[in-house]
């Protein structure tokens, strides 16, 4: 710390030219600044499904609706299988923040096993993500799409709080009525946990490339591990947006 | 190396490396991960995970506990706010926010402000297409 304020006292000009005004490298800034557009993207299709359900009499109840856990059949084990999800994202991010912290003090091997138990995070997230979609869409029939045919039968008692009279009253009159809502519900959920889930897929990938540049001594040969740090914003980012996602659709 | 460089006239390093104020001058003055900064950082990371997993843990069982007992505008008001203090955390101790520069925060957290009109302009068009539907269907 004492380096960090010598050098600030040293250099009175910031925006004189000749240094980086915010003492943040370009690739970071970079960095940031996509990450702040996709922030943008994501709350536009936050924002957009809670306009959906403010303006929807009856919503489907996220208790009723996520209560599985694979390989226990029909217990009713309301938010804990996402529970465990967001355990395994946010000790992705921590061991992805030590990796970061490994590669400031050069430490090869540090980040090596850091990056690994990310990678291992990130693989089993979307595990778990793979067999929420598949059960979902037993459950639905289909995922994008299933609830446009008015004709179809739905177990509408599977995803709404019947024990509200008010919800009763406006899913028994059946048609548009019921089936509009929960359609909104079932396409929202899919659009948005799939465009994160492929952030978390792209995020592995660029892990991956991570790792095998830190294996072949690529940046202990450039004398540093700023790419750690920006992949980690990335990976970080990620963990972000699930912890939205998580509130919106799990607890809200 | 470019880290070990420590003439200001080579514009290289300030482009890349250690530049944040948090870990600035660590790599070029050779200090060890197992170093006590270093493990006081690290400290600090455990013990944001376990706020991170304090957090998370009272949502879901307030989630389970009051769904159908609570109010739901103060369930939703607790979800909002503990979301909020989740997002802060990740974004100031992992992301090193909090670390760098005040203007540089400055230049990521202004332009989030668009949220607060973005939310209160739809979700009142989401509530007032509701009143419109239901009062002239």
């Amino acid at each position: 710390m004492a380096q960090a304020q010598a050098t600030t006292a040293q250099e009175p000009k910031v925006w004189g030219g000749g240094r980086s005004p915010f003492n943040v490298s370009y690739g970071k800034i970079m960095m940031w600044l996509f990450l702040l557009s996709d922030a943008f993207t994501f709350s536009a299709f936050l924002i957009s499904y809670g306009t959906k359900r403010f303006f929807s009499d009856v919503w489907p109840d996220p208790n009723k609706v996520f209560h599985a856990f694979p390989f226990m059949g029909h217990a009713d084990l309301p938010l804990v299988f996402v529970s465990l999800m967001t355990f395994i994202l946010i000790m992705s991010s921590v061991t992805m923040v030590l990796a970061v912290h490994a590669g400031h003090y050069g430490d090869k091997k540090g980040v090596i096993k850091w990056m690994l138990w990310t990678i291992v995070g990130g693989i089993a997230f979307l595990a778990c993500q793979a067999w929420e979609w598949t059960h979902l869409g037993h459950l639905t029939g289909g995922l994008w799409g299933t609830f446009t045919d008015p004709a179809s039968t739905i177990q509408y008692s599977q995803y709404y709080d019947m024990a509200k009279p008010e919800v009763a009253a406006i899913i028994n009159q059946g048609g548009t009525a019921a089936l509009n809502p929960t359609h909104n519900f079932f396409s929202f959920f899919f659009t948005i946990t799939g465009f994160h889930g492929f952030h978390v897929l792209s995020g592995v990938a660029l892990n991956v490339m991570i790792l095998v540049n830190t294996v072949n001594g690529t940046y202990e040969r450039r004398g540093h591990y700023e790419m750690v740090e920006k992949v980690g914003l990335y990976w970080h980012f990620v963990d972000l947006v699930w912890v939205f996602v998580f509130t919106c659709f799990y607890l809200l | 190396m470019s880290a070990h460089n420590h003439d200001s006239n080579n514009i290289q390093h300030l482009y890349e490396g250690d530049q944040s104020k948090l870990y600035s001058g660590i790599m070029s003055h050779h200090s060890d991960v197992k170093s006590p900064e270093s493990k006081k950082q690290i400290k600090r990371i455990w013990r944001v995970f376990w706020i991170l997993l304090v957090i998370t843990v009272v949502e879901v069982s307030f989630g389970l506990a009051f769904s159908y007992t609570m109010s739901r505008a103060i369930l939703n008001s607790i979800f909002l706010i503990l979301t909020v203090v989740k997002a802060a955390w990740i974004v100031s101790v992992f992301m090193h926010l909090g670390d760098e520069k005040k203007s540089f925060m400055a230049m990521v957290l202004i332009p989030l402000t668009l949220f607060i009109w973005f939310i209160i302009a739809f979700l009142a068009d989401g509530s007032f297409w509701l009143h419109m539907n239901n009062t002239h269907p």
